[in-house]
Order: C-alpha cells, then sequence, then structure tokens
C-alpha cells in the first residue's frame, strides 16, 4: 500500500493505516526530535505530539507534497515549542549568547572536541541551530526548511552560513588537526 | 558571508560530519510500541470527545431564539401596560373634567343670562323663525346642540370635539376605584422602570449598542407611561410624584442614547443621576416584592 492510499485512509479514521503510517516515519521524527533536544524522554513526549496532532489534522493534508516533508513540518513546530516550554532552551541560549561575545576559551581548559561541539551547536542562536541541524544533519533542501520554519529559502541559506561561521569560531583551536 | 576561504569549506564539512556522528546521534531503540500506545490511547479520546461534544454544547449552550423571545413578551407587556395606562387616566380625567376640578381646554364664549339672547340671522331652527318661513322647513339644517345655539357663532368654531370629549359620556368611576388603577398603573411601571434601569446598566458595562439601543426604546415606553403618571390628577401622592419626576429626568437621558456608544461624560451624568437620586433603592421600596418579577 503507497503513502497517499495510506494517508487516505487515515482520512476515513483508518487505525490500521495510522499505525503503518507511523511505523513508517516514527524513527526519523524520533531522532530529529532527539538531536534537536538531546533528551531521550524529550523526544519521545514530541514524538507522540507530532503523531497524535499529524492524525488530527490530517484532513490538512493535501497530498501535493511528500507526507514526510509535511509531517516534518510538524515535528519542527512541535519541538521547538516543546523546547520553549521546559525552557531549557531559552535559557541554554542566554547563557551561551553571552559566552559568544567572548573570545574563544583557551584550550587547556576545554575537554575534548565532542563535548565543544556540543557546547558550540547549543550555543547557537534558535533558528541557526535548526536550520544547521535539519540541513546539514538531517539533509534537508532549504526550501523545505523554509517551509517547515515558516521562512524562506533564503532565511535557511542566511541561518546557515551564519550558523557555520559561528561554529567554526567556536570551534577555532581545532583547526590545525583538522586541516592537518 | 560570500567571502568564505578555502579552509572554511573544509571546516564545514568536518563540522558537519562530527556533528552527525557525534551530536545527539541516535543510540539505541526507538521505544515505537511505548509511543504507540500513548498515541492511540489519545486518538481514542478524541474519537470519544468528538462523538460525545455535541449533546454536551446542545445542553450547555442557551439558544438565542427563546431569549429574544422572552425580551420580545417584555417588549409587549410594555405595550399593553401602556394602552391601559392612556385608557385609565383618559377615563379618569374626563371625569375630574366633567365634575370641574380642572379647567376645561376647549375655548368657552362667556354666557350673559341677563343678556338677550340674538339669534344670528342664518339661525333658523327655533320654532319662532321656522313659523315665519316655512320654505325652509323643506330644506332643514343640522340641528345643533341647544347650548351651541346660544353661544356666539366665533366660541362655537373654537370649540374642538377631541376624543375627552366622548370620553365624558363614559360613566364616572368612583374615587376608590380611581386610585385602585393608579396605584396599579403606578406599580406596574415602577417595576418596568427598575428592570430597565438594570438591563440599561448591563447594557452599558459591556459596551453593547444593539443591547444600548434596545434599552433606549424600552425606556421610551417606560417614559411615556411616567409622564402620563405624572399628568394624571389622580396622582395625589407628592412623595409618588418626586419619584416619577426623578424617573423621567434619568428616562430622558437614557432616551437620548441612539444606540452609539455614550460619550464617559455622558455615562457619568446617567450614573451620578441615579446615584444622587437613590432611584433604584426608592423605586424598589416603593414597588412591592414580587412584582417585578411577576
Amino acid at each position: 500500500m503507497d503513502e497517499r492510499e495510506l494517508t487516505a485512509r487515515v482520512k476515513l479514521g483508518d487505525e490500521v493505516a495510522e499505525r503503518a503510517l507511523y511505523d513508517a516515519h516514527v524513527d526519523r521524527v524520533y531522532w530529529t526530535a532527539y538531536r534537536m533536544s538531546g533528551r531521550h524522554d524529550l523526544a519521545q513526549d514530541f514524538t507522540q505530539d507530532v503523531f497524535i496532532r499529524a492524525f488530527d489534522r490530517i484532513k490538512d493534508y493535501r497530498g501535493d507534497a511528500p507526507f514526510g516533508a509535511w509531517l516534518h513540518t510538524i515535528t519542527t513546530s512541535v519541538v521547538l515549542n516543546g523546547l520553549r516550554k521546559v525552557k531549557r532552551f531559552d535559557q541554554r541560549e542566554a547563557v551561551l549568547e553571552e559566552a559568544a561575545m567572548v573570545t574563544s576559551p583557551v584550550r587547556e581548559s576545554e575537554p575534548d572536541l565532542k563535548e565543544r561541539l556540543a557546547q558550540a551547536i547549543e550555543a547557537l542562536p534558535e533558528g541557526c541551530r535548526v536550520t544547521f541541524l535539519m540541513h546539514d544533519v538531517e539533509g534537508f533542501t532549504h526550501e523545505e526548511i523554509g517551509t517547515a520554519l515558516g521562512t524562506t529559502a533564503g532565511t535557511s541559506k542566511a541561518q546557515l552560513s551564519r550558523a557555520r561561521a559561528k561554529l567554526r569560531i567556536a570551534l577555532a583551536d581545532f583547526v590545525g588537526d583538522w586541516v592537518q | 558571508m560570500t567571502d568564505n576561504r578555502p579552509d572554511d569549506d573544509i571546516l564545514d564539512e568536518r563540522i558537519r560530519a562530527l556533528t552527525t556522528a557525534e551530536y545527539n546521534a541516535p543510540e539505541g531503540s526507538v521505544p515505537r510500541d511505548a509511543m504507540w500506545a500513548q498515541i492511540a490511547a489519545a486518538r481514542r479520546a478524541a474519537r470519544v470527545a468528538a462523538t460525545t461534544d455535541a449533546p454536551v454544547d446542545d445542553a450547555t449552550v442557551i439558544p438565542l431564539a427563546p431569549r429574544r423571545r422572552s425580551r420580545t413578551v417584555v417588549f409587549g407587556w410594555s405595550a399593553l401596560l401602556a394602552a391601559g395606562l392612556v385608557l385609565g387616566i383618559a377615563i379618569e380625567r374626563a371625569r375630574h373634567e366633567d365634575s370641574g376640578t380642572t379647567t376645561s381646554r376647549v375655548a368657552v364664549a362667556p354666557r350673559t343670562d341677563s343678556a338677550p339672547v340674538v339669534a344670528p340671522p342664518e339661525s333658523t331652527n327655533t320654532d319662532s323663525v321656522r313659523g315665519a318661513h316655512p320654505n325652509r322647513e323643506t330644506t332643514p339644517a343640522i340641528a345643533p346642540k341647544s347650548r351651541d345655539i346660544l353661544q356666539p357663532r366665533a366660541a362655537r368654531e373654537l370649540a374642538v370635539v377631541t376624543p375627552r370629549d366622548r370620553a365624558r359620556d363614559l360613566p364616572a368611576l368612583p374615587d376608590s376605584t380611581v386610585q385602585t388603577f393608579y396605584r396599579t398603573a403606578a406599580l406596574q411601571t415602577l417595576a418596568q422602570a427598575e428592570a430597565l434601569l438594570i438591563a440599561y446598566r448591563g447594557a452599558e458595562n459591556v459596551r453593547d449598542p444593539a443591547a444600548m439601543q434596545q434599552a433606549a426604546r424600552w425606556a421610551r415606553d417606560v417614559l411615556s407611561s411616567t409622564r402620563l403618571l405624572l399628568d394624571s390628577p389622580a396622582g395625589r401622592d407628592p412623595q409618588m410624584r418626586t419619584l416619577f419626576s426623578d424617573l423621567e429626568l434619568i428616562l430622558a437621558q437614557i432616551v437620548q442614547i441612539s444606540g452609539t456608544p455614550l460619550q464617559a461624560r455622558e455615562r457619568e451624568l446617567i450614573e451620578d443621576a441615579m446615584r444622587d437620586r437613590d432611584l433604584l433603592p426608592r423605586i424598589r421600596s416603593a414597588v412591592p416584592a414580587g412584582l417585578a418579577t411577576s
């Protein structure tokens, strides 16, 4: 059964079709949520919310775009709103925005590269961070990101460029090793 | 942003690869069944809510039509009351005019019994004149009442027959009956006024132009009744007359509302007048408990 037929049956209230659609997309939704939140409990909550909302609004899905893209729009919205609700996002952003104003810390005070990378990514402004993760990690196009975030492809490109620049600065201490 | 150095592309690719591999990388398995159980439960709850929502809404939402009907009934009663009031006061006034307690508004020429009555040349309806001119018998003029014959023509031309004059022919009511009518009409008008003032305050609070306009129309009806009661000779109670005078003032102000939101100053004037004159408490003390609701 193809996806178009599945969505059509979901619109009619078919629970079996709902489960089939869920199985087909749950991994990507879950890991996207996990990438953006960094916590399995939040990723689980967000994934449930995404599918509940998607099935509630399935009548709005016209079928002119892949179901996965439509679902990712909902995923992004649910995750971003969820992160704002738990305030973890805002607190982290505020602290790290201040940190970004300071020059790069000395290498001796830092743990390993993996942790520095995580800190640098989390220090990015919300739009930049989401765009960077969606484009460079999840593989979405700028058009898809623009649709998901309610912006344009041009904005997505600008956000990505800004994110990359900030990450280069934040990880400048490792540049010598990488380039070599 | 456009002046990327050659090393930047290498760095970007390294960062991307590192992020994909390290940053919140998928680890472990996705708890599919646990999440599906929650999703399925939420979906079932939503379906149940959707099927039970409609009857609950029907039971809790008050339909508009009955409320409109009830308001129509109020206005209908107001109109009936006003009509009854007009009739009662007209009868009562006619009785007073007949008994000479009020001055007639109809112009009547002074009559001097000592002066000789000179019949005008065209007045040919007396027997003596009729005898002198027998030809007039074949074309008789409409016979005026005898008292008209005794009045000068100018005075008769001024006399106008009004409904009040016709009411004179009605039998006079006993004073106690008139007082009972008056008191009933007064109490009903006050009960209406109380309800109106409360409704006006409600409409004013929510700044609802439609409700204000309706209150203004209602106030016009009650104002008519109030003025009739003020004019009625049966209203002898000075306390009641003062109350009706104050009520007339407030109602006249409310009638000025034309459906547009009142200026703050106008609202203050009406509110101040109601408060300074203790209008609502005085109306409530004048109206027996239960009359307004009945």
